[in-house]
């Protein structure tokens, strides 16, 4: 799984922080997501896709290897 | 206050209630060990009343895979240290004295049970997160 997060995050304005606060998670959450080392669960994906206000497969994308 | 005071309260609640608890070993006093560690949990309770921690499911996931890499090694580990236990006394192999037999099977029958209760909480915890989470039904 490949994820756009942190561009997003930078077209926001927001800081992982602040990101971490939005979506009610801890800023290493944040940093783990965006770094690949961790898969968000479906719920969280919402979260943050509607938080952008961007489908799931806009910030998501799914890749065969990798997977947590 | 936030999640970071949080962590610093719990640090200093901890160290406090290790100094009492070690001021209270040196005296030999049980009952000053015990307000110690009973302050301890009120002001835990107290401070873990106060903040707003969220959710946090990467945390929830590391204590789910730690929990079960903690199973995988402490039940099987119970299981043949108790049965390494038990076997002498049964085989009757003389390498300790009538004395020591008894502590060895003693040990051995106290992890033997301990083996058996971390299984059956197990299998317990398991039947029910599985009715929970919707398995175990025959519905189409």
């Amino acid at each position: 799984m490949k994820n756009k997060l942190k561009v997003y995050r930078a077209m926001h304005n927001l800081t992982q922080e602040q990101l971490a606060d939005k979506i009610n998670v801890s800023r290493q959450t944040v940093i783990a997501i965006e770094n690949d080392k961790y898969l968000p669960t479906l719920g969280l994906a919402f979260k943050i896709a509607n938080l952008f206000k961007v489908k799931i497969e806009d910030i998501f994308s799914y890749e065969e290897n990798n997977e947590n | 206050m936030d999640r970071k005071k949080y962590k610093q309260m719990r640090v200093f609640i901890a160290f406090f209630v290790g100094l009492i608890v070690s001021i209270a070993s040196t005296r030999g006093s049980y009952l000053l060990a015990v307000a110690g560690v009973v302050t301890g949990m009120v002001f835990m309770a107290l401070v873990r009343s106060k903040v707003k921690i969220p959710t946090d499911e990467r945390e929830l996931a590391i204590q789910e895979k730690a929990a079960r890499m903690a199973y995988a090694i402490f039940a099987p580990t119970l299981g043949i240290a108790s049965f390494l236990l038990l076997l002498p006394s049964k085989g009757g192999i003389s390498v300790f004295s009538k004395g020591e037999w008894l502590y060895i099977e003693s040990l051995g029958m106290v992890f033997a049970y301990l083996a058996l209760f971390l299984i059956i909480i197990y299998a317990i915890s398991y039947h029910f997160f599985n009715k929970k989470l919707g398995g175990g039904g025959n519905e189409k």
